[in-house]
């Protein structure tokens, strides 16, 4: 399911144009460090299967896999604005109104549902409204040009507002046929939710990873320049890109009310999370950028380090520690290997 | 190759536009003053204005003053919060371990100082960004905060077991005036002199704006950004001191509540200023905006919840102006 | 020369009388390029000249004051970009404008990526099939098709470069510096392209320091000076050397200050100063009020020389003595405190800090003397400001403005002044007046003058060797990291430099 990650091995040169390839040692170094990563998921699954017979069980698994759902949607949405946005978190791509996004979509579902809409009319309504929270980001950034930290900084006090104006910090339960059909299980007796975070993955990785459009992103983001000289819309692309984070909101939003049964206050909470496991996602693409399959990994990473702590009855508590200290060693090590290559 | 736009005389609408973005902060604070003032009978009233220092700012503009030196050598400090947190459990823990007040104190400012002492090592020792070292030390200090809490119970001082000393910090007051209130004066005039009169201040600014030139000066620019950090980890500790002080308890992570505002406040702040710098006075003036608008919504009648739609609107407008305004100067 | 005779053949491009202004300043007087279609068309000049000015009026960036712009015999009152690329113009520009990440089939084809028929999907297969062929075939270059930008030398990106703009098939390509970063072997295989480009009809402007690759690649070469075109030649009448005499106007010789030289102690020695890979065994002794030249190619070591003594790099073995002293400094700190100083190349990205006040930027290295307890004596601080704003005649609108509003020839002397201010007493002064006006040249020269008549000790690297002859002391010229020869500045005369080294044809190309 390698999409642009290529395992073919470095090939070399052929005689004839040779100067020295300073970045040779940094791409060993890039791939060792992507390989160790590699190694240190597969490790942790391991470890875990051993010690707790159940995890590594397709029932298990599935679980993993439909929990994950929407950190994983959200996720693969702040990914495309890290694409289109740069590396560089403070003047480049962020979306922090991802969360609150999901959070006011959820209760525009639920409340639509519950005002008697069916469930097409609620899921526009849902979606629609997390295209607008992007289009609002969109215009911020590329048309009046408030840094992205900021804008959507705002963008989320808004949102989060808005999202209790609407429910008064209430739980809105609802019940829809969409909803009994997310929250049952599908083939394998696996979550439908599993089946829905595959397929949502699929189609985004389909487009980042295989279109022109996709391409454009990944030119945008890292090198602006070169976009220009290729003659590219920079601003249209970065607007499509929170465009697109926005709707990756909404949808997470419609996927929050299948799994509580109703929409629920406190979605801020899974903002920071998103955003550590979309920077964690660039470690598993062999060009350490932020890639939709890389960010899968990153959550599905995560989602297994929570189950197996609980299988193992370890406090769960350890998790968001041992994603900073993930963090922390997987940007210190290329820290560390680019100065030396320096 | 630079153009050099030739001195022309500004027109009258470019003078307005240039006055408009000198002292947009200062405007958009008499504006929604002068607003709120008119809107509502008890706005203007001393005991209301006193509210909004005591309860809309003393421990964000801490907070944010934090947040400003981080981001006075270009970086962001996420684990503003954290420090908050560790000053807070470490000083109620001792306090309620039976330690003296004092010793307690100094314990929370270290813990404050320890926080951003590992910042300060991820950052100018190993060279990690802030945004990404300041992460990953919020999300550490969220679990230890939960391992040393059995999983996040809150730490509560019983009432009788509360020293007057204690109780004094948060709650009391000299000629009247509450003592957190002066606490937090004190901070800002002494971060407006370091920041602006003492040698790191001015060494710490050149950094966030062009690191290179101050290394190419043959200045050590890698220990003033661990100290501007670890500056940053103490004022937090403050901030967490009058918090547990006031409450009476420590409650896990609950310092996090600060983090996004005092972002916005500083970066208000700072975008909003002449040069474009990060300084105190705009910082705090960055604060007390979102002060007065929380406050003044609330007086308003508004329904609670609307009010935070309105402070986040009211950010929005300020942030789109000031850059769309500065776009056409 | 050509396949096709030029008089069966029109002009690709007339560039005709064109004057351009910046700030009142002439950066164009009346020139002209006439470039026939087909030919391989060199232009040269010193920095400063008008080159690059020229080249972006021609790329649509600037619109010209006066004059005519003719492209295949149609006249045009404006270009744009996006007009000059549909006309079939392209730039492959010395910053090499390529997304590290990207694959170089990604590379060759962002912006027009194919795709698989019937889908929106790329096509990488062809895309890097593509890229294989072409690459192949223009250059006999075989890159694996899933290699990186990143991982390509820099003569491979150039090369990546180049087929990006031939998949446009285009009418005319203008190369800027192309082989400034290539090395012998490199340059050949660009050579050969370029050839081989030139007689399937596609017309080439070739802009260069290195006049042995115009001699050896030109049909045409046109020589710009001080804004004029001072001579359009068909190579078969001329000579790298005529068009080196060309280039120079001798009359700013006289802009020179002439200074008697009365050198003191010694307060800098080199004792076989190495550094793995850059230089090796540098032995040279610099006194004080002594101005010492040296000039290099890139990859002569020169430069790394420079950062080593500023505790930018390191070197591997050898001493370094200052007042009598060992002195190898680890970091700028270290070097600062020994009292010497860097201006560096990159100006407004090292040297000067462009958000700064010019008093902030002034003092910025010497703020202890300006600090009672931590705290900054604002009022010192302004005197030494305004005293070193008047003594070098720094024009600026006051010491509170932003150095950014100043002209580059006030940043360098803001960026010197800071060192004044430090009482630094070596100077390494790496291309001091790149990028500099006439004007501002004279009055570095001058204070370059007054600081050895104070006593300080001065390096300048420079690659202009006229200005080398005509403000130093001493010139010594690096080779691969060896110092190959050394020139008494006042025994010699840019002809004999010139002369001297035609034996290294290196040191020919450097000229300009």
């Amino acid at each position: 399911m390698s999409v642009d990650i290529q395992l073919a091995p470095v090939i070399h040169f052929e005689p004839g144009v040779s100067t020295p390839k300073p970045s040779r040692s940094g791409n060993l170094a890039a791939g060792a460090l992507r390989a160790g990563s590699l190694v240190a998921f597969v490790a942790i699954l391991l470890v875990f299967s051993l010690t707790a017979p159940y995890f590594l069980s397709v029932g298990n698994i599935g679980n993993v896999l439909g929990q994950s759902a929407i950190s994983g949607v959200l996720a693969i949405g702040l990914t495309i604005v890290l694409i289109a946005g740069g590396s560089n978190v403070v003047t480049g791509g962020i979306d922090l109104s991802l969360a609150a996004n999901m959070g006011l979509s959820a209760a525009v579902y639920a409340t639509a549902a519950q005002l008697g809409y069916g469930d097409a009319t609620a899921v526009a309504a849902a979606l629609l409204t997390g295209l607008l929270i992007g289009a609002v980001n969109a215009i911020a950034v590329v048309g009046a040009g408030i840094v992205p930290l900021l804008a959507t900084l705002a963008v989320m006090n808004i949102v989060a507002g808005l999202e209790l104006v609407l429910t008064q910090n209430t739980v809105i339960p609802a019940s829809t046929p969409l909803l009994t059909a997310l929250s049952s299980s599908g083939p394998l007796s696996i979550p439908a939710l599993a089946y829905v975070l595959l397929v949502f993955t699929l189609i985004a990785a389909a487009i980042v990873q295989y279109t022109p459009a996709g391409l454009r992103l990944y030119a945008v983001g890292e090198f602006p320049d070169a976009a220009r000289a290729a003659g590219l819309p920079v601003r249209r692309l970065v607007a499509g890109a929170f465009i697109a984070s926005g709707l990756c909101g909404g949808f997470a939003g419609i996927l929050s009310v299948s799994n509580l049964s109703g929409s629920t206050t406190g979605s801020g909470e899974m903002l920071l999370p998103v955003v550590v496991t979309a920077l964690l996602g660039s470690v598993f693409s062999r060009r350490l950028v932020p890639t939709v399959i890389g960010t899968l990994l990153s959550t599905l990473f995560v989602g297994f380090l929570v189950n197996g702590f609980q299988l193992l009855n370890i406090s769960s508590v350890l998790v968001s520690g041992v994603q900073g200290l993930l963090i922390l060693l997987v940007v210190s090590a290329t820290t560390l290997l680019r100065r030396q290559e320096a | 190759m630079t153009l050099q736009t030739s001195a022309i005389e500004p027109s009258v609408p470019r003078a307005i536009i240039g006055v408009v973005v000198d002292n947009a902060l200062v405007l958009a604070l008499v504006t929604v003053f002068a607003i709120f003032s008119f809107a509502t009978p008890t706005f203007l009233t001393i005991a209301n204005l006193q509210s909004i220092l005591v309860n809309n700012f003393t421990l964000l503009a801490i907070a944010a003053i934090a947040m400003t030196f981080a981001v006075s050598v270009g970086g962001i400090d996420l684990s503003v919060g954290t420090a908050i947190d560790f000053a807070s459990f470490a000083f109620v823990s001792l306090v309620l371990a039976g330690q003296p007040v004092v010793v307690a104190a100094l314990a929370g400012l270290g813990a404050g100082a320890a926080v951003g002492a590992f910042n300060a090592v991820l950052i100018s020792g190993i060279g990690i960004s802030p945004f990404l070292a300041t992460l990953g030390t919020l999300f550490i200090g969220r679990s230890i905060q939960q391992l040393l809490t059995n999983g996040g119970n809150p730490v509560y001082l019983p009432p009788s077991g509360v020293p007057e000393a204690f109780r004094f910090l948060g709650r009391g007051a000299i000629g009247g005036i509450p003592v957190p209130l002066i606490i937090a004066a004190i901070i800002i005039v002494a971060a407006t002199v370091i920041l602006t009169r003492a040698r790191f201040g001015r060494v710490a600014l050149a950094i966030g704006i062009q690191p290179s030139v101050v290394r190419y000066s043959g200045i050590a620019a890698r220990a003033h950004v661990a100290v501007a950090f670890i500056l940053a980890g103490l004022i937090a500790a403050v901030a967490g001191l009058i918090l547990s002080a006031t409450v009476t308890v420590y409650i896990p992570s609950s310092g996090s509540a600060f983090l996004l505002n005092a972002i916005g406040a500083t970066f208000i702040g700072t975008t909003l200023s002449r040069l474009g710098r990060p300084n105190i006075p705009g910082t705090v003036l960055g604060v007390l905006l979102l002060g007065i608008v929380a406050n003044g919504l609330l007086l308003t009648g508004l329904n609670f919840y609307w009010q935070q739609v309105g402070t986040g609107l009211l950010i929005f407008a300020v942030l789109a102006l000031s850059f769309i305004t500065r776009r056409k100067a | 020369m050509s396949a096709t005779s030029p008089d069966e053949t029109g002009d690709a491009i007339h560039l005709d009388g064109i004057v351009k202004r910046f700030d009142g300043a002439l950066a164009l007087n009346r020139a002209s390029l006439r470039v026939r279609r087909g030919t391989v068309h060199g232009l040269v000049g010193q920095n400063g000249a008008g080159k690059s000015t020229l080249i972006k009026l021609l790329a649509g960036l600037h619109q010209p004051d006066e004059g005519r712009i003719e492209i295949d015999g149609q006249a045009y009152d404006k270009l744009t970009p996006h007009r000059v690329e549909e006309l079939g113009i392209h730039f492959i520009h010395q910053d090499r404008l390529l997304v590290p990440t990207f694959t170089v089939g990604e590379a060759l084809f962002l912006g027009r990526e194919p795709r698989i028929a019937g889908t929106p999907f790329l096509d990488r297969r062809l895309m890097q099939r593509r890229a294989s062929e072409i690459l192949d075939d223009y250059f006999g270059v075989k890159l694996p098709s899933s290699a990186l930008i990143s991982e390509l030398s820099t003569a491979e990106k150039q090369i990546v470069q180049i087929t990006r703009a031939l998949l446009d098939q285009p009418k005319v390509l203008v190369f800027d510096e192309p082989t400034a970063a290539l090395v012998r072997r490199e340059a050949d295989i660009l050579f050969r392209l370029i050839r081989r480009l030139r007689d399937e009809g596609v017309t080439v402007i070739y802009i260069s320091h290195y006049l042995n690759e115009i001699e050896e690649l030109c049909d045409t070469v046109t020589v710009l000076r001080n804004g004029e075109d001072v001579a359009t030649l068909p190579f078969g009448e001329t000579s790298a050397a005529a068009i080196a005499r060309l280039m120079v106007a001798r009359d700013i010789a006289d802009l020179y200050p002439k200074r008697s030289v009365t050198p003191g102690k010694d307060i800098l020695t080199l004792d076989r100063l190495s550094a793995h890979g850059k230089y090796q065994d540098i032995s040279l002794t610099l006194r004080r009020g002594e101005v010492l030249g040296l000039t290099g190619l890139l990859g002569s070591g020169a430069k790394e020389l420079i950062r080593t003594l500023f505790g930018l790099e390191s070197a591997t073995s050898g001493q370094i003595t200052i007042d009598g002293k060992p002195a190898r400094s680890v970091n700028p700190a270290q070097a600062v405190d020994r009292h010497l100083a860097l201006v560096p190349e990159d100006r407004r990205g090292n040297g000067v800090a462009l958000d700064l006040s010019v008093t902030e930027n002034i003092t910025l290295s010497s703020l202890k003397r300006f600090t009672r307890l931590g705290f900054l004596d604002f009022t010192s601080e302004r005197r030494e400001a305004d005293d070193l704003i008047r003594r070098l005649e720094i024009k600026t609108s006051g010491r509170n403005a932003l150095v950014r509003t100043l002209s580059g020839g006030n940043q360098q002397k803001v960026a010197i002044a800071k060192w004044l201010s430090r009482h630094s007493e070596i100077y390494l002064l790496d291309e001091p007046t790149v990028g500099v006006d006439i004007g501002s040249k004279v009055e570095i020269y001058n204070l370059i003058g007054d600081l050895a008549a104070r006593g300080a000790g001065i390096i300048v690297l420079s690659s202009d060797l006229q200005e080398l002859i005509g403000i130093t002391d001493r010139i010594l010229v690096l080779f691969r990291g060896s110092i190959i020869r050394e020139f008494a500045s006042s025994q010699t005369s840019l002809d004999d430099v010139l002369a001297a080294s035609t034996g290294s044809i290196e040191v020919l190309r450097h000229v300009g």
